[in-house]
């Protein structure tokens, strides 16, 4: 299961599986963000190449617009799929300590 | 030692689907550790025959077997009632792409092409079945890398 809220200071809380079942909930939540989003994934377990996709129109959407999409505590499993499809290189990402 | 189920062609299955290898794993002792990646490779390859299999027979299901191996699992994908197409033959994605020219898609054998240790499709005329299997193991040389 999925669980997506907005945090303290403006940061977007996303736990659970990012699997294809849940992207339909998370893509109308992240619609609604604006402006640079800090997303905190700390507790985002497991991610599919169909959250990937949530991920790519959020971000480019944000930039259209001026702003960013940022990810904060992303685990090993997210790292390497992030780097596997080059999203490294399109999403800022800092990882898990 | 194996288990086999069959699942309803939706994303809704997905998650009966992690409950089935969550179930198999602690069951056969198999190393939590490459849970995760086999979870991502089963959605990947079920995710795609629910999309591409709209043609596919009415009510049809798709069968997912997993083995035990040493160091891991085998899992076989087996879809019925559909056209062949080998995905092991795709191309690879261009992840060098500036963000302008990316779209949703076209990213999950990508992945799983770097994730696993092997995998190979095979096309039963009589059945019109798609047999997609795969093998990941800790010692796999996906798992140098992968997660």
């Amino acid at each position: 299961m999925l669980a997506i809220e907005q945090g303290a200071q403006g940061v977007v809380v996303v736990k659970g599986r990012l699997d294809a079942a849940q992207c339909p909930a998370a893509q109308s939540f992240l619609d609604k963000a604006q402006g640079t989003v800090s997303l905190d994934c700390s507790g985002l377990e497991y991610i599919s190449s169909a959250g990937l996709g949530v991920l790519l129109k959020t971000q480019k959407r944000l930039l259209a617009a001026g702003g960013k999409l940022r990810l904060t505590g992303v685990n090993r499993h997210l790292q390497d799929i992030f780097q596997y499809s080059g999203f490294d290189q399109i999403l800022e990402i800092e990882p898990a300590r | 030692m194996s288990e086999s189920r069959l699942f309803r062609r939706t994303f809704d299955a997905l998650p009966e689907i992690f409950g089935f290898t969550e179930t198999f794993f602690a069951r056969q002792g198999v190393d939590r550790e490459i849970l995760i990646t086999v979870d991502f490779v089963v959605e990947e390859l079920f995710t795609n025959m629910v999309k591409y299999g709209a043609a596919a027979d009415p009510g049809s299901e798709v069968r997912i077997e997993i083995e035990a191996v040493e160091g891991g699992v085998e899992v076989l994908l087996a879809d019925s009632g559909v056209e062949p197409f080998d995905v092991t033959g795709v191309p690879d994605a261009d992840t060098g792409a500036p963000i302008e020219e990316r779209r949703p898609g076209g990213l999950g054998l990508h992945l799983i092409r770097r994730l696993v240790d092997s995998w190979d499709y095979e096309y039963v005329v009589e059945r019109r079945e798609s047999r997609i299997r795969f093998k990941k193991t800790l010692a796999g040389k996906a798992a140098q890398d992968g997660p």
